[in-house]
């Protein structure tokens, strides 16, 4: 209240006491001072009422202004966020097997795809460099270190960028270029460190000599559907397996198909189907041996379904996964048995299957069985290593490990593998896989 | 004539499994099922919102499986903790999404950007277990954070949505008004347990123990994520005979075992208590949450 208006106020109680007997009549002026007073009062506190909305409303706005920089505001990055994620895995294995040496039959197989080394060995050490290279890339690079004849060697396994969200293609399109490990089967995306396995399942060996990371680019859409579904294709330069020594520099191309989804709260599972094809300008195998020139068109179907028993997956988990492989060969191998250059037009076909059961956070024990189907060898191969004389290589392993986190692994294997008629080869394996470093995701 | 039924059902057959997209103004890819409960109770029908992981799973360790790649696809909204906790599985989905849920996009809102954030570590290293580099993610536990988010999240869902921005304005006061009347018996509640001592498997529990006063005496897991040896349960056992705790509190993920162990040679009882609530929860979910967080303290007698 003003003083005025107190004052009003008071000057009128007081004329009430001071003249009470005159106050018995309220005097015309008396209450027309007071209306006025009044008056006055009111259109007092309505300027002061405006000049509070009028604060209100600066305050709101500015409010508002506030909460949209909170909504648009760009995050600030963190000193080390620039840095990319460095990783190194080192894996190592004691080894023994029961044959001196082992042979597969009914294939030309490539140096990746052949039996690991005796006894106490340093496999491939693995550094990877990822990071985001603007809004619009994303780039990694994987050199792996390993000892080949008698020197250690640095060996290219992927160099890539691909596209993030912020480049403005279409939803869920991504676009992978440079070398890597292409979308094939289950399997070739992913790092052998991180495999379930000691080593890779006998379709891998033979159809692709471990994985197959040509140089080239692909292409990837998912679908806005409601389940799982993408679809993609590759084109490659046409020199890593299973093509080789490609002559255009345009050799090669893929397609696949992925559909997949959730079963309940606890169930996964994926199905994809894919193909690889090219012109093979000289694929050399078995240290040399043996030459193909042709066509070779390779088609795969993958299936993995995961399980998690108590809903969280961290404690108990099982896996299961299944790759299905048939390889249409139409060209001509060279064997070097004198009968120089052998048409061959046939089909052969490999799968694997695995289960691997998580029992416990830390541990888990698994079993593999991988099967090669071998084609029929025309006349003039009668005889050499692609004549499996109607055997199909098969290889059968049991593992179990114990993982302390994601960083450290420790497996022990056993495989029976009889890869050659009446030879079987029975392998024992201890192996550690350990990692360095920052540890980008695992893919499904 | 069969051929030509067989060939009807199978096309029904597939109309109904490739179900149409279902309109929401606003499609919201919740990390945990805190976010989509949140989610729904500000954003009402004009949400859709899907939780990636439930009750059960422990949201560290989610692998970027095929249904969450399709959802995260059709995202407008990504509304995750942050800090970390989905560091293991979120970016790989990231790059498979739309360009507006990228970090640093009005679509991407992580919760631990908008609180206060306690337990940042003040040494990093792998031999020290499991850290969170940018402090303690499990922010939803402090009833006071999930007020401050859903103002956040009534902000956001009016960014991406305009249209929907009033009917949002209005679910955020009612919300806020049921939410502030809840609190203040959850408030009064909570002082009666304050300075309970309790023991926790791992630190998921930090907000709550912070909100209602409690003292954490000890934790299971000598280092974060790596599960308790034998030999420090045992001196465990033996430092609680001085500083005794009134309960042991455990997520319904965590290991059993230690919690069990040491409740049994204590006489305290282990309680595996929700820290989250169902994946498909509506409105009320989260009052409900802190009703029975609160009930299962009081209840287990956890007096200081």
């Amino acid at each position: 209240m003003t003083i005025r208006s107190i004052a009003a106020i008071a000057a009128f109680a007081a004329s009430l006491h001071v003249i009470p007997a005159a106050a018995q009549e309220v005097k015309p002026q008396d209450l027309k001072a007071v209306l006025k007073e009044v008056r006055e009062m009111k259109q007092a506190y309505e300027k002061r009422i405006e000049t509070l909305e009028a604060k209100l409303q600066t305050l709101s706005q500015d409010q508002t202004k506030a909460q949209e920089s909170t909504v648009t505001g760009r995050v600030q990055g963190k000193g080390n966020a620039f840095n990319p994620s460095i990783n190194a895995v080192i894996v190592g294995t004691a080894t023994s097997f029961s044959r001196d040496a082992s042979e597969l039959s009914g294939f030309g197989i490539g140096e990746e795809g052949e039996r690991g080394s005796e006894g106490l060995s340093l496999g491939e050490t693995e550094l990877n460099f990822s990071s985001n290279i603007d809004d619009k890339f994303f780039g990694s690079v994987t050199a792996a270190i390993v000892r080949e004849d008698g020197s250690d060697k640095v060996e290219l396994e992927e160099a890539y960028f691909q596209t993030l969200p912020g480049i403005g293609f279409p939803d869920g399109m991504r676009l992978k270029a440079g070398r890597a490990f292409w979308t094939l089967g289950y399997l070739n995306e992913h790092h052998q460190h991180s495999d379930d396995f000691a080593d890779r399942p006998l379709p891998y060996r033979v159809y692709l000599n471990k994985s197959f990371n040509d140089d080239g680019a692909e292409l990837s859409w998912v679908l806005p559907t409601d389940f799982y579904s993408e679809v993609g294709g590759g084109v490659f330069r046409g020199d890593d397996f299973p093509f080789g020594g490609s002559a255009s520099g345009l050799g090669g191309w893929s397609a696949f198909g992925r559909v997949g989804g959730d079963i309940g709260d606890n169930q996964s599972w994926r199905l994809g189907a894919y193909t690889l094809q090219g012109d093979v300008n000289g694929r050399q195998t078995n240290e040399d041996a043996i030459t193909f020139v042709g066509q070779s068109n390779l088609y795969a179907v993958d299936l993995r379904y995961t399980w998690a028993p108590t809903g969280n997956a961290r404690e108990q988990e099982l896996t299961l996964q299944a790759e299905y492989f048939q390889r249409f060969e139409d060209g001509e191998y060279n064997v070097g048995n004198g009968n120089g250059l052998v048409s061959f037009d046939d089909d052969s076909n490999g799968w694997y299957a695995q289960a691997v059961y998580k029992f416990a956070p830390a541990w888990r024990i698994g079993a593999r069985y991988s099967r090669m189907g071998a084609p029929d060898v025309p006349l003039g191969l009668v005889g050499s290593t692609l004549d499996s004389a109607g055997h199909d290589p098969e290889a059968f392993a049991v593992m179990g490990d114990w993982t302390n986190s994601e960083y450290g692994r420790i497996r022990a294997q056993y495989n029976r593998e009889e890869l050659s008629d009446r030879q079987t080869d029975n392998q024992f394996v201890l192996q550690y896989i350990m990692s360095i470093g920052a540890h980008g995701a695992h893919p499904y | 004539m069969m051929k030509k039924l067989y060939w009807l059902i199978v096309i029904a057959a597939l109309g109904v499994g490739i179900p149409l997209p279902a309109f929401a103004a606003v499609n919201v890819f919740a990390c945990e099922p805190e976010w989509a409960a949140l989610a729904r109770e500000v954003g009402g029908d004009r949400v859709e919102a899907y939780a990636a992981t439930h009750a059960n799973q422990d949201p560290h360790h989610i692998r970027a499986r095929p249904s969450l790649i399709a959802k995260i696809r059709r995202a407008d909204l990504v509304f995750c903790s942050g800090a970390g906790l989905e560091v293991g599985w979120l970016p790989l989905l990231l790059q498979r999404g739309g360009a507006a849920i990228q970090p640093g996009e009005r679509g991407h809102f992580m919760a631990a950007a908008h609180v206060e954030v306690v337990e940042k570590p003040a040494l990093l290293d792998r031999s020290l277990g499991d850290l969170h580099p940018e402090g303690n993610p499990h922010v939803h536990l402090d009833p006071r954070n999930i007020s401050l988010l859903a103002q956040e999240l009534a902000a956001r869902l009016s960014a991406i949505d305009p249209a929907g921005a009033d009917f949002y304005a209005q679910r955020l006061r009612t919300f806020e008004a049921s939410w502030s009347a809840s609190m203040t018996g959850w408030n009064a509640r909570a002082k009666a347990l304050s300075g309970a001592p309790v023991i926790v498997h791992h630190k998921s529990w930090s907000y709550l123990i912070r909100w209602i006063g409690l003292q954490e005496v000890a934790v299971l897991e000598a280092k974060p994520g790596i599960p308790p040896s034998p030999s420090y349960l045992s001196k465990l056992l033996k430092r609680s005979r001085s500083q005794p705790a009134k309960v042991i509190l455990r997520t319904p993920y965590d290991d059993a075992a230690p919690s069990e162990w040491l409740s049994q040679r204590t006489n305290v009882p282990a309680l595996a208590l929700p820290l989250t609530v169902d994946r498909d929860a509506g409105e009320g979910a989260l009052a409900d949450l802190f009703q029975l967080l609160l009930s299962r303290l009081e209840d287990a007698d956890v007096r200081p």
